[in-house]
C-alpha cells in the first residue's frame, strides 16, 4: 500500500463567473521514505497539489488516500486532526511565531499531539534542533536568526512530531544558494535517518539535484514523473 | 497549556497598540470610578445635610400635616407638653427631640420684602438635634423668649442685613389674620446646607407661637437617634402613639428626603449609562485589537491550522490575549481610580468652580464635594472588564480562526 495515492484529482476555482482549473486530473502514488520534488512553471498547480496532499484543501473531483485512508472528503475537523498527526509543513516564508524562541516554536508543534511527558517533549525538541544544526540557538527568537536558521527551525517544527509525510512549498525560495543547499541537505539527512517521506516544490535546479524523484507539473497535470538514475532525468 | 502561554506571549506583540488599548480601558474605568465616588460623596453629603440641618433622623407629625407639609399649614399641628417631649426623649436610642413650628413669612427689612420659611425653635432642644449652632459665623443663637432671630448669610446678603439689624416678619395667624414678628438679628448662619443659608429665619418657638396664635402647638418634632436605629424607634413610637390614642406618625429622614433620594436614584441610572459607555469603549478597544492582530497574523493563523490546531484552540489563543488586555486595563483603571478616588475623599472638589451652591439642582451641598470609597465598584468593574474582554473577543477571534488555511498561509 502506498503512503499517498491520488486518483484523477481535479481542483477548479471559481473566480467570479470564470472557472479556473488548477489541477486537471492528477494521478500519483508516493511510497514511504521517498524524497520527491514537484517542479514546474508558476501557475502549473504545484502549491495547489501540495495543499490537497496536505489536507489544507479538498479536491473538486478525485480521490486522495493517505496511508490507505480516504482524506479527500473529510470534515474540517477530521482534516485538522489528520494534519496534526500525520503531516508536517515547511513554508517558503517560514511562518515562525515571533514571540516564541526557536525551542518554543518547535515545542508548539509537539504540544499539539503530546500532552503527557514534559521530559520526553524536551528531549525530542532538543534532539531535533541539534539534528538540524541549531544546537545553542534554542533560546533565540526568529528575529535573532538568519533566513537559513529560521527555515531549519521550520523543518524541526515539521519533523518533531515524527509525521509520515513532510510537505515543503518552495522551502529554499527565500534563501541564498549556500543556505538553500544547507536546508535541503538537512531534509535529505532527515529522510535517511528517520525515513520520513518528503515532497517539496521548487524552481531551483541546484536544489532539485538532491531529490530521488522528479514530478513535473504542467498546466495542472503531471507531464513527467521520473526517478533518479532513469535516463532523461 | 501551550495555547495559554502563546496567548500571554502575544501580549508582548504590538506593544504600543496594546498599551493604548489598556490605557483607553483604564481611563474609561477611572472615569466611572471617579464619577461613582463623586456621586456617592454627593449622596452621602446630601443625606448628612438633610439629617443634620433639616429633618433630624426622625420627624413626628400629624399624618395630614405630613401630606401638606410643603405648604406649611397651621392646621393638624401637635399640641405638646413637656411630659410628651420627655417621654420621647427617654426612649432608648433617642438623644434629642426638638419641637419645631414651621410657618410662611415675608421678611421685611424696611425697604424690600422676601418670602421666607419661618422656623420657631427652642434653642436648647434644637441644638440637641441639629448641628446648626456650629455654623453661626457671627453672633449667637437667641435664648428662649428673646425677640431675636438667626438668618443665613445669603439671605442677609440679599436683604442687605447685618448683625443687630431689625427685621419684620409678616405672618398670617391660625385665624388667617395678619401679624408681625419684630426681631433683632442675633446671629448669621453659614451652614453646609445651602437651603439653610438662603431662606430660613430662626426665631424663638414661644415668640412664633404667640405671633401665630397657636398656644402650645408645633408643626413637628424632630428627633436625633443613632444612625440605623430609625426603623426600630419608629416602630416603638408607632406603638406608643397607638397606646396613647395619639393621631401622630413618625417618619424617617428617608421619607422626608424622598425627592433627594429620587434624585440619587436618577443619578444611579445615569451611572449605569456611564458604565454602559465605559464597557462599550472597552469592547470596541478589545474587538479592534483582536481584528488587527488577526489581520497581521494571517500567515501565522494559516500555519497554526497547517499544524493541525482546531478552530477553538486558535480562538482560545486570541481570547487569552484579549482577556490579558482586559485584565491589564482593569488593573490600570483600578489603580488610577484608587488615586483619583483617594484624592477626592481627602481633598474633595471645590464647587466654587461651578458656582458653589448645588441646591439649585436639588442637592443640598455647598462649597466642596468629597468622594466616597466604594470598594465593590472597583471589584465589580474589574470582574466586568475581564468578562467583557473575554466575551467581546469571541466573535473576532472566531472570525480569525475560521479563515481558510490556504488563503491564510498565502495571504490571499
Amino acid at each position: 500500500m502506498s503512503l499517498l495515492e491520488l486518483k484523477d484529482v481535479k481542483k477548479i476555482y471559481q473566480q467570479g463567473k470564470i472557472k479556473v482549473a488548477a489541477l486537471r486530473g492528477v494521478d500519483l502514488k508516493v511510497e514511504q521514505g521517498e524524497f520527491s520534488t514537484i517542479f514546474g512553471p508558476s501557475g502549473s498547480g504545484k502549491t495547489t497539489l501540495l495543499n490537497m496532499i496536505g489536507c489544507l484543501d479538498t479536491p473538486t473531483e478525485g480521490e486522495i488516500r493517505l496511508n490507505g485512508n480516504k482524506i479527500s472528503d473529510l470534515s474540517r475537523k477530521a482534516l485538522a486532526m489528520t494534519r496534526r498527526h500525520n503531516i508536517g509543513f515547511v513554508f517558503q516564508s517560514y511562518n515562525l511565531i515571533p514571540v516564541l524562541t526557536a525551542y518554543e516554536n518547535v515545542e508548539f508543534a509537539i504540544r499539539l499531539i503530546d500532552h503527557a511527558s514534559e521530559i520526553n517533549i524536551k528531549e525530542k525538541v532538543l534532539k531535533i534542533l541539534d539534528e538540524v544544526g541549531l544546537k545553542g540557538l534554542e533560546n533565540r527568537r526568529p528575529n535573532e536568526l538568519s533566513g537559513g536558521e529560521k527555515q531549519r527551525v521550520a523543518i524541526a517544527r515539521a519533523l518533531v512530531k515524527e509525521p509520515k509525510l513532510v510537505l515543503a512549498d518552495e522551502p529554499t525560495a527565500n534563501l541564498d544558494s549556500e543556505n538553500a543547499i544547507g536546508v535541503v541537505k538537512i531534509m535529505v539527512k532527515m529522510n535517511k535517518e528517520l525515513g520520513t517521506t518528503f515532497i517539496f516544490s521548487t524552481h531551483d535546479p541546484m536544489v532539485m539535484e538532491y531529490a530521488h524523484r522528479y514530478i513535473n507539473l504542467k498546466d495542472g497535470m503531471i507531464s513527467a514523473d521520473k526517478r533518479k538514475g532513469v535516463k532523461g532525468v | 497549556m501551550f495555547s495559554f502561554k502563546l496567548g500571554l506571549k502575544n501580549l508582548t506583540r504590538q506593544k504600543r497598540r496594546n498599551v493604548i488599548t489598556i490605557f483607553v480601558i483604564a481611563f474609561a474605568f477611572f472615569g466611572y470610578l471617579f464619577m461613582d465616588s463623586v456621586m456617592g460623596g454627593m449622596e452621602e453629603m446630601s443625606f448628612s445635610n438633610i439629617k443634620n440641618y433639616d429633618t433630624g433622623n426622625i420627624q413626628v407629625m400629624h399624618p395630614e400635616y405630613w401630606e401638606d407639609r410643603e405648604k406649611m399649614p397651621l392646621e393638624n399641628l401637635i399640641d405638646i407638653n413637656q411630659g410628651t417631649l420627655d417621654n420621647i426623649k427617654n426612649m432608648k436610642g433617642v438623644s434629642g427631640v426638638s419641637p419645631e413650628l414651621r410657618f410662611k413669612a415675608n421678611l421685611n427689612n424696611g425697604i424690600d420684602e422676601v418670602a421666607v420659611l419661618g422656623l420657631g425653635v427652642s434653642p436648647e432642644q434644637y441644638n440637641e438635634v441639629f448641628n446648626t449652632k456650629n455654623y453661626i459665623t457671627e453672633g449667637a443663637m437667641f435664648a428662649p423668649g428673646e425677640s431675636k432671630a438667626v438668618i443665613g448669610v445669603k439671605l442677609a446678603e440679599l436683604m442687605d442685613l447685618k448683625m443687630n439689624d431689625y427685621i419684620t416678619l409678616l405672618v398670617r395667624t391660625k385665624e388667617d389674620t395678619f401679624n408681625t414678628i419684630d426681631v433683632e438679628i442675633s446671629g448669621l448662619l453659614n451652614s453646609p446646607n445651602p437651603i439653610m443659608n438662603n431662606g430660613i429665619v430662626f426665631v424663638s418657638l414661644d415668640i412664633a407661637q404667640q405671633a401665630l396664635n397657636l398656644g402650645n402647638e408645633v408643626s413637628l418634632l424632630a428627633m436625633r437617634t443613632a444612625s440605623g436605629d430609625e426603623d426600630k424607634i419608629i416602630k416603638a413610637l408607632t406603638g406608643s402613639f397607638k397606646d396613647k390614642n395619639l393621631e401622630l406618625k413618625a417618619y424617617s429622614w428617608r421619607e422626608s428626603a424622598a425627592s433627594v433620594i429620587a434624585l440619587s436614584t436618577a443619578k444611579k441610572s445615569g451611572a449605569a449609562t456611564i458604565l454602559s459607555v465605559v464597557l462599550l469603549i472597552g469592547m470596541i478597544g478589545i474587538i479592534n485589537n483582536v481584528i488587527l492582530s488577526a489581520l497581521e497574523r494571517t500567515g501565522e493563523i494559516g500555519m497554526m491550522k497547517a499544524l493541525g490546531m482546531r478552530e477553538w484552540e486558535i480562538v482560545f489563543v486570541f481570547m487569552v490575549e484579549a482577556t490579558g488586555i482586559g485584565i491589564l486595563g482593569g488593573l490600570a483603571g483600578c489603580l488610577i481610580g484608587f488615586f483619583g478616588v483617594g484624592y477626592m475623599t481627602k481633598y474633595g472638589f471645590d464647587l466654587s468652580y461651578m458656582g458653589g451652591d448645588m441646591s439649585e439642582y436639588g442637592i443640598p451641598i455647598l462649597d466642596k464635594i468629597y468622594g466616597t470609597w466604594n470598594i465593590s465598584a472597583f471589584s465589580f468593574l474589574f470582574i466586568l472588564s475581564v468578562i467583557v474582554a473575554l466575551l467581546s473577543s469571541i466573535i473576532p477571534a472566531y472570525w480569525a480562526a475560521h479563515k481558510d488555511p490556504v488563503k491564510a498561509i498565502y495571504h490571499r
